[in-house]
């Protein structure tokens, strides 16, 4: 990353005692879109409230295409930010909301009217202009929170756990919305989410926080698949955890419950006698023996939960379970509780935990 | 944010001047009753004199007796709109501000047009009628204080849910009065109660116009023919209200939390 | 108000449950509200119908406006309604921008809790602590023997009953009014303040707007008509009081209650129907700031819904 748009460098931040942030780093390109991801209190609303300006840092600066504004006021810094809770000013119509960044920057009142359409246009709310933010649902109020943002053409969007407060369907058609319209503008991006799935589906990076830190920043492929941390492990995605052990360290084997599998390579010099924990994803396990699957444990099933299109499955490993999901086949009865079955993965799915 | 709050401190610095100087003033006034000391001469005349004594009692009397027909008044009302006939509320919320709309002078004015002698229901013609149309008044003038107390302690506890509740359980109506809906209001009854006993303790229109012998017009009338012990008056007259106020403060801890509706 | 009984006579009428055990069940229904109905309307709406009625009759009986217009003749009456409306606004309106520097001073100030916590018990307090002790704290306060006035004498040499200073006056009364009023503003208002979100300041700011702008085109038009509904409120509660200006001045100060006040004792006016009158006047203007002041409740809630 030659030259980074926007640098947060050494980050701390302290509440009298109680430090929320500690040494974070980020780099951030021109155009590009990162989600901080972790559950409330790790400090992720903190840095990107440092970013906007509302908090000063303890310690480190930040620099947005190359300017340092650690300590520049909110209103210098150009950054556009959306809110949880809309944070609409109740008392302007829609079109006076979107328009009060122009307004206020003393943009000419035909310009602003002309950026104020552009923008309803590109929410698709184009009627919407002299409604009040009383008169709209939460997705329509959040969009015009963003459209609100953008107006000025702010250098970095700041979004603050922006679909937190809508309900379930109007998340996912938002949170592509925003994406996509964040990718047609081109505009670097931060978003905050406590929800890892939001994270996955829409950023270009992810930087998973837990107390203050960041424990793994990657793009969400390697997120998922390749996390760096017992946390990361668990906090993203369902992850099945089976206790084992190492049997015959040489040849990398590993005893689960009473079988054997072979996790040869994979052990990363633990020992003979060694208890290890083994994560799987369900979707990385079949229920039944597959080509390609090089290892397998047999059980009982103890759990059946018709989820329309998948079947999610709960498998008992002597002590420990595993969830496991199956394609729905209406030419195929879905397995009955108490059943015994063998499930079976590829080796190169377990992810090692020590 | 420094100057913010160093303008802060001087407002509410000025403001607590504003509100405590006099309170200072007529306590520094209150004791100065005996010549060249202070003294609490002042608040032994006051608290000796029979008429003090006689006029108080009877305020708290009546006072007792508001609060009673307020609460019968109000709390079978409140409930019944809230339960059974909610498209009623905004009339029954709007005739319950008619009293901050009307002034109570104007009201007493016309009680004693209607409830005269010689009227089809003479209330004035007796001394004990007039004490229960001094007793009706205030009831009234408590009206808006009374069921804005009851409908909010109702609605904190969502008593159509509560009462179904009890109903399937098999609970008859004096059970979910008396058991579940009473004792659930019962702060806000007696938060309702106190601010009408505030109110009406040292209320002066109806009492000087109905020509009743309370402590409102007694506190006039030592006004205008004494020097110390009005100051005295009014100190003990501030620590009733303050008391009142203090209670209701302390009830609203002991208030039932919403469990299920944030509004 | 005319709006509020129509739809909700209209929604009786829809709610008519089929017409079997109707008529029973209505009654019961009714039972449970009747006690207050026919409480609000023979000691509230019929006695105050009443007068209005009254005033437009002459000792007669019979019907005419020449009350109404005695309002208006009478300089003595005129002189009154003057006064009242004068001491009502201007404490109402003092009033109502001290509490609400107040209030700002305690919910945005950054002050600690308790200013908060005790500012608005002791408001709860002062806003009910009206009538004839009122009047007393203010005349051993700054009557001619008062504390303020002897430190004042005594200490600093200001003479101020010397300086043509009076108590008893409108502005006097004035002053002795604030000390409910302000409370009362700021127990009414700082709801409002609390309902500014911090989010809108936030969000102001990166849209680049300074403190000055965020006020001008957001929190003075959202407060606006919590604060005008107030100010009318506080209006009405001045215009009504009687207590404490009477054990003030006696009945020297010609304000309407007063003037009602001296009427109904029978030591001013012959003609009862112009008693009426005055009440009447005094309904009208309570009556109309309340239509305002729901008005702008209405508003105001709305935005903060």
């Amino acid at each position: 990353m030659a030259d980074p748009f926007l640098s947060i460098q050494g980050v701390s931040k302290a509440f009298g005692q109680t430090t929320v942030v500690e040494n974070f780093n980020l780099d951030v390109e021109r155009g590009e879109f990162v989600s901080f991801l972790g559950p409330s209190g790790c400090g992720k609303t903190t840095v990107l409230r440092m970013v906007a300006g509302f908090e000063e840092p303890t310690a480190g600066s930040i620099y947005v295409g190359g300017k340092d504004i650690t300590y520049l006021k909110p209103n210098q810094r150009n950054v556009g930010m959306v809110f949880q809770a809309y944070a609409l000013f109740p008392n302007l119509t829609v079109a006076q909301n979107i328009g009060f960044g122009l307004k206020v920057a003393g943009v000419a009142k035909a310009d602003a009217d002309k950026r104020v359409a552009e923008m309803l246009e590109m929410i698709k709310l184009p009627q919407f202009g002299d409604r009040y933010p009383y008169q709209l649902s939460g997705g329509q109020q959040q969009r015009i929170a963003l459209a609100r943002a953008l107006a000025p053409k702010p250098k970095l969007l700041l979004l603050d756990e922006p679909l937190s407060a809508l309900d379930a369907k109007v998340r996912v058609s938002l949170r592509e919305e925003i994406r996509s319209i964040q990718k047609q503008l081109g505009i670097t991006t931060i978003f905050v989410t406590h929800d890892q799935e939001e994270a996955l589906s829409i950023s270009d990076r992810i930087a998973v926080m837990y107390g203050g830190k960041a424990e793994q920043v990657g793009a969400p492929f390697e997120i998922y698949n390749r996390p760096a941390t017992k946390f990361v492990a668990n906090f993203v995605g369902t992850l099945n955890v089976l206790e084992g052990t190492v049997s015959d360290a040489a040849s990398g084997k590993v005893k689960v419950n009473t079988e054997e599998i072979s996790l040869k390579g994979k052990l990363n010099g633990s020992k003979t006698g060694d208890m290890l924990s083994l994560a799987l994803r369900p979707e990385a396990i079949s229920l039944g023996r597959r080509p390609g699957n090089d290892a397998s444990l047999s059980g009982q099933i103890s759990d059946v939960h018709f989820l329309g299109s998948v079947i999610r499955v709960r498998v008992g490993i002597g002590e420990s379970s595993v969830s496991l999901d199956t394609f729905n086949n209406s030419t195929t009865p879905p397995p009955v509780v108490g059943e015994k079955a063998e499930i079976s993965f590829s080796s190169g799915d377990v992810l090692v935990l020590h | 944010m420094k100057t913010g709050r160093f303008w802060a401190w001087v407002t509410f610095i000025l403001g607590a001047c504003y509100f405590f100087i006099p309170l200072i003033a007529t306590f520094e006034f209150s004791l100065r009753m005996r010549r060249g000391e202070y003294s609490f001469d002042a608040y032994s005349v006051v608290l000796g004199d029979a008429r003090f004594q006689q006029t108080f009692s009877y305020s708290v009397i009546v006072a007792v007796f508001t609060i009673i027909l307020g609460v019968l008044i109000v709390v079978p009302t409140a409930y019944w709109i809230r339960l059974r006939m909610p498209h009623l509320r905004p009339i029954v919320e709007f005739i319950t501000l008619l009293p901050l709309i009307i002034p109570a002078i104007v009201i007493v004015f016309g009680y004693i047009r209607m409830y005269g002698s010689n009227s089809p229901l003479p209330f004035l013609a007796s001394a004990r009628g007039t004490d229960v149309l001094l007793i009706i008044g205030y009831a009234t003038l408590a009206l808006p204080y009374m069921y804005r107390a009851v409908d909010t302690g109702l609605r904190t506890i969502d008593v159509r849910t509560l009462t179904e509740a009890a109903q399937i359980l098999g609970a008859g109506w004096t059970t979910i009065i008396g058991r579940i809906i009473l004792p659930n209001v019962l702060i806000a009854v007696l938060s309702g109660a106190f601010l009408t006993f505030a109110i009406v303790i040292g209320e002066f229109t109806l009492a000087s116009l109905l020509n009743r012998p309370a402590f409102g017009p007694y506190m006039q009338l030592v006004g205008a023919n004494r020097a110390y012990e009005p100051a005295a008056l009014a100190i003990i007259a501030f620590a009733i209200t303050w008391g009142c106020m203090s209670v209701i403060q302390v009830l609203s801890r002991f208030a039932p939390k919403s469990a299920n509706r944030p509004n | 108000m005319a709006n509020i009984s129509a739809t909700a006579t209209s929604e009786t009428t829809g709610v008519m449950p089929p017409a079997r055990r109707s008529s029973l069940r209505m009654a019961t229904q009714w039972i449970g509200v009747a006690p207050f109905f026919i409480f609000a309307l023979m000691f509230l709406i019929l006695p105050t119908l009443y007068l209005v009625m009254g005033a437009f009759q002459n000792a007669a009986g019979e019907y005419t406006l020449e009350n109404i217009w005695l309002l208006f003749q009478d300089p003595s009456i005129r002189l009154s309604y003057w006064v009242s409306i004068k001491i009502s606004f201007w404490s109402a309106t003092i009033g109502a921008f001290i509490g609400l520097a107040m209030s700002i001073a305690i919910v945005r100030g950054g002050l600690p809790n308790w200013v908060r916590s005790t500012t608005m018990t002791f408001s709860g307090v002062a806003s009910n602590f009206a009538g004839v002790p009122l009047a007393f704290a203010f005349l051993a306060t700054l009557g001619r023997l008062g504390l303020v006035t002897v430190i004042l004498r005594d200490v600093f040499g200001l003479n101020i009953y010397g300086m043509g200073f009076n108590l008893l006056t409108s502005w006097g009364l004035i002053a002795v009014y604030l000390y409910f009023q302000i409370p009362l503003m700021i127990v009414i208002i700082t709801p409002a303040i609390d309902g500014l979100k911090k989010e809108w300041g936030e969000a102001a700011a990166t849209l680049g707007a300074t403190t000055w702008q965020y006020w001008r085109m957001v929190v003075i038009p959202v407060l606006w008509p919590s604060f005008l509904g107030t100010v009318i409120l506080l209006f009405a509660n001045a215009f009504g009081a009687i207590a404490t200006a009477y054990a003030f001045t006696g009945s020297s100060l010609s304000i309407v209650p007063i003037k009602l006040y001296a009427q109904m004792r029978g030591d001013v006016l012959h003609n009862p129907n112009l008693g009426y009158a005055l009440a009447f006047g005094m309904i009208v203007i309570t009556g109309i700031a309340n239509v305002f002041y729901i008005w702008f409740r209405v508003r105001s809630e709305r935005w903060l819904k």
